[in-house]
C-alpha cells in the first residue's frame, strides 16, 4: 500500500496539519536574499518542520518529489528522500519492485537535470545500499539517452565508470564506447572511458597490440587530435613501459612531414599534427637523442604550438640538465 | 560520419594558422581549391566537437580583433554593488541551496578588485547571515535550515576570512564542531562525502576539507589519512585529475582541488608532475587563447582559475611556468567582459553571472602575478605563497590584489585569518 501512496499525485491538502517553519534569516537588509514565491516557502517551510520531526511517511515523500523538481541541487531533500525511502523499504516484502519504480521516478527527474550532481550520488546511495540485485541492464538506458543528449556530461560518465565496476559487469562497454568514437573521434570522455575498460579488463598483450592499432587507425584519419594521441601515449606508459620501438616511431614521422634538424625557421614545413610532433620530441628525450628533441621542442615553441613555448622551453631546460 | 562534409567544415581542425596564410591574389582568385588542397592534407572531420569549437572560435575573433581593453574596474565594481544592495528574484532559487557561495564569490570579487568597497557594512551582513544559517558557528549548509554541507561550509570559511575579524566574529567559528564533523564526513578509500547520508566523494570533498582545516588550524594525521593515496589514483593517464579514483576524465576543476590538497599535504612530488605539467600546458590552445577544462573542450574563463591556479601552484613550487600568463590575460580581458554591463563570464555570447566574476578575476590576478612558496611559517597548518608583479607581462597591470592560489583569497585576508588561529585545537 505504502508503495503506491508514495507515487501519487501530490495534493497541498495533505500536508493541512503541517505549520510551515520558516526558510528565511529574517534578517533586515539580508545580504543576497532570495525573493521566493509564495509556493515555494510553503513547500519548503513543510519540509524543514517534517524534517525536523524526522517524519518518515509517504506524504513526506510526496513532497520531497515536488521540491526536488522546483530544486534539484537541494541536497537537504535528496538526504530526507533517502531516509524515508529507506525507512519504508524495510517493511515491504517486496524490494525489487519498490526499489524499480523508486528508479523510474529517479529517470524522469534525470532527464530533466543534465547538469546535477546530486542525481548520480542518490542513485549511488540506492544502488549500493538498497535495490536487492543491481545491473548494468537497469542502468544503461538512462546513462545512454544522457551521454546521447550530452556526449561529454562528466556526472553521467562518472557513474557509469562506478557502476561497471560496482555491478563488474563490463560486456558493454566497447561497444558503447566505439559507437562514440565513430560518432565524434574528439570526444575525449569517450577515449577516458576506453582507458578506464582497458586498465580493468587486465589485458594481454594481444588485446594492447590491437588497441595500439586501434588508436593508429584513427590518428590516420584524423591526426590532429590530442585524444587519440594521449590514448596512444597511455598506452604506451601503462602497457609497455614506456618503450616506443622503430614500428611506432615509423608510424609517427610521416605526420611531422619531412621535418629536420637542418631547417631554418622559415623553411618550416606544415605538418599534419603537432601532437606527433610532441611525442616525437618526447620519445628522443627518452632515448637520449637531445639535440633532436630539443629541436623538435624549439620548432614547436616558435611554429606549431607557440602557445605552450612557455612548457616546451620548460622541456628543453631539462635536456640541458 | 565525414559524408555530407562541406568545404568550410573541413577547416575546422586543430590547427588553424595553414588557413591563416595570405595568399597571392590569383591564388586566392581560386581559393576554392586550394582550400580542397588544405583539406586533404588536414583530414578533418566535421563533429559534434569541431562544430561547437568553431562557433565558439567565431564569437571570440569578433573580441580579439578589437583594441585592447583594460579591466573595466568600475563596470564590475557597479555589478557587486548591485548583487549586494537588491533582493534576487525568485528565478534564482535554484541557488537556494549555495547561498554562502553567493557570498564568497561577490565578497572576494570586491576584495581582488578593490578591497575597501567591501566595507564594514557587508562584512557585517556577511557575518550575521552565515551564523544565522549555522548558529552554533559551523559546519555551514546552504541555508537556513539545510545540513551542513562540506563545500557551503568552505564557502562560508573563505566568506568569513573577508571579513577581518569584525566584531570578533573568528572566535564565533566553531572549530571543534567543525573538526568532528569532518572526522564523520571521512570515507574509508581516503574521501570525504560533501554530507552525511547521501553525499558525493570526490577530490572536492578533500580540498575543502583540507582547505578549512588548515585555515583553522585544526588538520591532524587522522584527518589526512589515506587522502595522499586517493589523490595519487586520482590522476589519469592524461596527466590532470579525475574526480575519483577510478580512471575519471582530467578536468579542469578537479584537477585544482586534487593540486591544492598536494600542496597543502607538501607531497605534490608523490605525483607525476611532468605529466601534469604538459596535461596544465594543454589546456591552452592558441585560437582561444584562454584555457578549457578537458581535452577536446571548449574555452571558458572559470579554468582561468582552476587551471591558471593549478600552473600557479607550479610554479610556486619550482617546476617552472607551464602556461601563457599573456594569451590568458588577453582572453579575459577581450572575452570575458563588456564595458556597458559589468561582471565577468564564461565567453562571448553568455550573460555574466557571480561565479565566473570571481573566478575570471582571480585568474587575472594570477595572468599578473608571479608566485614563490613562502618558507613554512611556525604556528599555522595553512600553506602560504608569496605574489609579486608579473615582470613579463605585456599589458598593464589592473592593480588588483594579490591571491593565494591554493585558497583562492586575498593574500592580505589569508595571512590576518591564519594568525587568529595560530594555535592547533
Amino acid at each position: 500500500m505504502s508503495q503506491q501512496e508514495c507515487y501519487q499525485e501530490f495534493n497541498e491538502k495533505d500536508y493541512e496539519d503541517v505549520t510551515p517553519m520558516s526558510i528565511e534569516t529574517g534578517l533586515k537588509d539580508e545580504l543576497c536574499r532570495i525573493m521566493y514565491t509564495d509556493e515555494y516557502k510553503q513547500l519548503m517551510g513543510w519540509t524543514r518542520a517534517m524534517l525536523s520531526k524526522n517524519e518518515l511517511t509517504p506524504r513526506a515523500i510526496r513532497l520531497t518529489s515536488k521540491l526536488i523538481d522546483l530544486a534539484p541541487a537541494f541536497y537537504t531533500i535528496w538526504n530526507y528522500r533517502y531516509n524515508i525511502f529507506s525507512h519504508l523499504l524495510q517493511d515491504c516484502p517486496d524490494k525489487e519492485s519498490w526499489t524499480a519504480k523508486e528508479l523510474d521516478w529517479l529517470d524522469e527527474i534525470t532527464l530533466n537535470n543534465p547538469k546535477n550532481y546530486q542525481i548520480w550520488s542518490y542513485r549511488q546511495s540506492l544502488l549500493t545500499n538498497l535495490v536487492p540485485n543491481p545491473t548494468m541492464k537497469r542502468e544503461t538506458p538512462i546513462m545512454n539517452m544522457m551521454i546521447d543528449d550530452d556526449s561529454k556530461n562528466y556526472h553521467v560518465w562518472s557513474y557509469r565508470k562506478w557502476v561497471v565496476k560496482f555491478t563488474g559487469d563490463y560486456s558493454q562497454e566497447l561497444g558503447f564506447i566505439d559507437r562514440l568514437i565513430q560518432k565524434d573521434v574528439y570526444n575525449n570522455s569517450a577515449w577516458s572511458h576506453r582507458m578506464f575498460y582497458l586498465k580493468n579488463i587486465e589485458p594481454d598483450n594481444v588485446v594492447i597490440n590491437e588497441e595500439i592499432n586501434y588508436v593508429k587507425d584513427k590518428i590516420s584519419s584524423v591526426p590532429q587530435n590530442i585524444s587519440s594521441w594521449n590514448y596512444l601515449r597511455g598506452l604506451y606508459k601503462l602497457f609497455k613501459s614506456n618503450q616506443y620501438d622503430s614500428e611506432i616511431i615509423e608510424f609517427i614521422t610521416p605526420f611531422v612531414n619531412n621535418l629536420s634538424i637542418d631547417q631554418n625557421n622559415d623553411q618550416l614545413p606544415e605538418i599534419q599534427s603537432s601532437y606527433a610532433l610532441e611525442l616525437l620530441a618526447y620519445i628522443y628525450s627518452l632515448t637520449d637523442q637531445r639535440e633532436l628533441s630539443t629541436h623538435y621542442y624549439k620548432c614547436l615553441a616558435t611554429k606549431y604550438d607557440p602557445i605552450r613555448s612557455n612548457y616546451w622551453n620548460h622541456k628543453i631546460e631539462l635536456l640541458s640538465q | 560520419m565525414s559524408n555530407g562534409v562541406s568545404v568550410k567544415a573541413k577547416l575546422l581542425g586543430r590547427k588553424r594558422e595553414i588557413t591563416e596564410r595570405i595568399l597571392p591574389e590569383e591564388e586566392a582568385l581560386d581559393a576554392e581549391e586550394y582550400i580542397e588542397t588544405v583539406e586533404d592534407i588536414m583530414k578533418e572531420v566535421e563533429t559534434e566537437t569541431t562544430i561547437d569549437r568553431q562557433t565558439t572560435l567565431d564569437a571570440c575573433n569578433e573580441w580579439f580583433v578589437k583594441d585592447s581593453q583594460p579591466l573595466f574596474k568600475n563596470s564590475h565594481l557597479k555589478y557587486l554593488q548591485y548583487a549586494f544592495k537588491l533582493q534576487f528574484p525568485a528565478n534564482l532559487t535554484a541557488l537556494d541551496a549555495s547561498q554562502p557561495w553567493m557570498l564568497y564569490w561577490i565578497a572576494n570579487s570586491f576584495k581582488v578588485l578593490q578591497p575597501e568597497e567591501l566595507t564594514e557594512e557587508f562584512q557585517r551582513k556577511i557575518v550575521q547571515k552565515l551564523f544565522t544559517i549555522s548558529p552554533q558557528g559551523g559546519p555551514f549548509g546552504g541555508g537556513v535550515g539545510q545540513l551542513p554541507h562540506i563545500a557551503g561550509s568552505y564557502a562560508s570559511i573563505n566568506a568569513l576570512s573577508l571579513c577581518n575579524n569584525i566584531d570578533n566574529c573568528w572566535d564565533k567559528i566553531n572549530r571543534k564542531a567543525i573538526y568532528n564533523w569532518l572526522l564523520k564526513l571521512k570515507q574509508p578509500d581516503g574521501g570525504f562525502k560533501t554530507c552525511l547520508e547521501v553525499g558525493e566523494n570526490d577530490t572536492r570533498g578533500i580540498y575543502c576539507a583540507l582547505s578549512i582545516a588548515s585555515m583553522l588550524n585544526i588538520i591532524t594525521p587522522e584527518l589526512c589519512e589515506g587522502v595522499l593515496d586517493y589523490l595519487i589514483n586520482c590522476q589519469t593517464y592524461e596527466g590532470g585529475f579525475g574526480g575519483c579514483p577510478q580512471e575519471d576524465e582530467g578536468h579542469g576543476g578537479y584537477t585544482f582541488c586534487a593540486v591544492a590538497s598536494l600542496m597543502i599535504l607538501n607531497k605534490l612530488d608523490s605525483v607525476d608532475v611532468e605529466a601534469l605539467m604538459r596535461w596544465c600546458s594543454s589546456r591552452q590552445c592558441n585560437e582561444e587563447k584562454g584555457f578549457n577544462g578537458r581535452a577536446n573542450k571548449l574555452v571558458d574563463g572559470c579554468y582561468s582559475f582552476w587551471v591558471g591556479s593549478t600552473a600557479a601552484m607550479l610554479e610556486a613550487s619550482g617546476k617552472g611556468l607551464c602556461v601563457s600568463k599573456n594569451a590568458l590575460h588577453e582572453y579575459i580581458c577581450q572575452c570575458c567582459q563588456t564595458e556597458q554591463d559589468g561582471g565577468l563570464r564564461d565567453k562571448p555570447g553568455k550573460y555574466a553571472d557571480f561565479y565566473h566574476t570571481n573566478y575570471v578575476l582571480l585568474g587575472l590576478a594570477i595572468s599578473e602575478s608571479e608566485y614563490t612558496l613562502q618558507t613554512k611559517q611556525e604556528n599555522t597548518s595553512a600553506v602560504l605563497i608569496e605574489s609579486k608583479s608579473n615582470t613579463k607581462l605585456d599589458y598593464a597591470l589592473s592593480n588588483l590584489q594579490e591571491i593565494n592560489p591554493i585558497y583562492g583569497v586575498p593574500i592580505a585576508d589569508l595571512t590576518k585569518f591564519v594568525a587568529h588561529f595560530n594555535t592547533h585545537l
